[in-house]
């Protein structure tokens, strides 16, 4: 199939995933386990961007505040929508990462890499410490497509498999879940 | 920007068909062959070329700098002369009331009024100043996979076409579902290609 009727017609599937992040990152208050690494840290913040239909019918929503509950963005996702975009802190060990993830096209926005040593000196006159710098900052560009793609792989997984039905009770159970408990 | 310092935007594209045996000497010559020539003392309108992710003036790459470990990095650089259309049309007014007082008519020729815009473009475009745009990319070689740092469709678009014609690759763009294929098994990606969207309340 062409890249451009993929794009149209696979666009679920990153929305599925993003969802589902957000489903798994509140499951275990933030801890989402990666196999043969342990727990990371992933948090969903800020900044939300949801979506519901195609073309003429296709509805957007952007939900954002520090801190906040997210409240509408929950309210979205039970009117059906999925999330398209989100603002993400991600952690494993030492580096923490935080970036925007939109689902359709995976596009990387905004990412802030982890401080280290390397990446915060200026090098650029040497050209040897020049190298060590872009190599440093593509060792960490690459980690977290490595991660964010284990993290699709564990999902891709899930949602091929026998397991997704069960999968996908929890996911209902949780969409409906906070605000009837909250009275809200 | 982003790939060298602040926060950055990207996307990731795979890197299609086959490089020669003498992979990094290939690359050498494209690179060379395909680098930035500047415009700014020519009348060209348009520039297109590999420049150091270092410096946008380096299009020499000494000492192959563009290489880093087993990585490709440069920046695509695109220069452009442009003409803002409001300066366009009250330079095209200004010239067409100039020729009328000058032929001593009320009104010129549908003609001549196209032959004024066209000639006072080539004069504003002449005296614009290329604007450059820059946008970094770091190419794996060992993975066939190329992060390229923005956002912007119509630069994604412009990369396609000059990655091509620079080393005779194609560039296919990362979509979750693409992604998805390369990481699941044969049977799991048969199961992918039938899912359909899921109703999650």
């Amino acid at each position: 199939m062409d890249l451009v009727d993929l794009i149209a017609e696979k666009r679920f599937v990153g929305q599925e995933f993003l969802t589902w992040l957000w489903f798994k990152s509140e499951q275990r208050g933030g801890s989402v386990e990666l196999p043969g690494v342990g727990d990371i840290i992933v948090v969903f913040e800020k900044h939300m961007l949801l979506e519901y239909g195609e073309g003429e019918t296709n509805e957007k929503c952007i939900c954002s505040g520090l801190q906040s509950e997210l409240q509408e963005a929950r309210t979205g996702l039970l009117m059906g929508k999925k999330l398209e975009q989100a603002r993400i802190q991600l952690v494993q060990g030492d580096y923490e990462y935080n970036f925007t993830l939109s689902g359709a096209l995976m596009e990387f926005r905004n990412v802030k890499l982890p401080k280290t040593a390397g990446t915060e000196q200026d090098d650029s006159n040497n050209p040897e410490e020049a190298e060590g710098m872009i190599l440093e900052r593509i060792f960490l560009f690459e980690e977290l497509v490595r991660i964010v793609n284990e993290l699709l792989r564990i999902f891709l997984e899930t949602r091929t498999s026998e397991g997704w039905r069960d999968e996908l009770d929890k996911i209902r159970q949780w969409i409906h879940g906070p605000s009837e408990s909250t009275g809200a | 920007m982003g790939f060298l310092s602040g926060s950055a935007s990207f996307v990731r594209f795979s890197v299609e068909g086959e490089l020669p045996e003498n992979a990094l000497d290939f690359i050498a010559d494209r690179v060379i062959a395909f680098s930035f020539r500047d415009i700014d003392d020519t009348f060209d309108e348009y520039s297109i070329g590999w420049v150091s992710v270092l410096n946008m003036f380096d299009s020499q790459f000494k000492y192959a700098s563009y290489a880093a470990g087993d990585y490709i990095t440069l920046t695509l650089r695109v220069d452009e002369r442009k003409v803002s259309p409001a300066i366009l049309k009250k330079f095209v007014a200004k010239e067409e009331e100039r020729v009328k007082q000058e032929k001593q008519v009320p009104k010129l020729g549908r003609s001549l009024k196209v032959e004024i815009k066209e000639r006072v473009r080539t004069e504003l475009m002449r005296k614009a100043i290329p604007v450059p745009t820059t946008y970094e990319l770091c190419w794996s070689l060992s993975d066939s996979t190329l992060t390229f740092f923005t956002t912007n469709k119509k630069a994604h678009t412009v990369l396609e076409d000059f990655f091509q014609e620079s080393f005779n690759l194609m560039l296919r763009q990362q979509i979750p579902y693409v992604v998805g294929e390369t990481l699941l098994n044969e049977e799991q990606a048969a199961r992918l290609a039938m899912i359909n969207p899921e109703v999650l309340v």
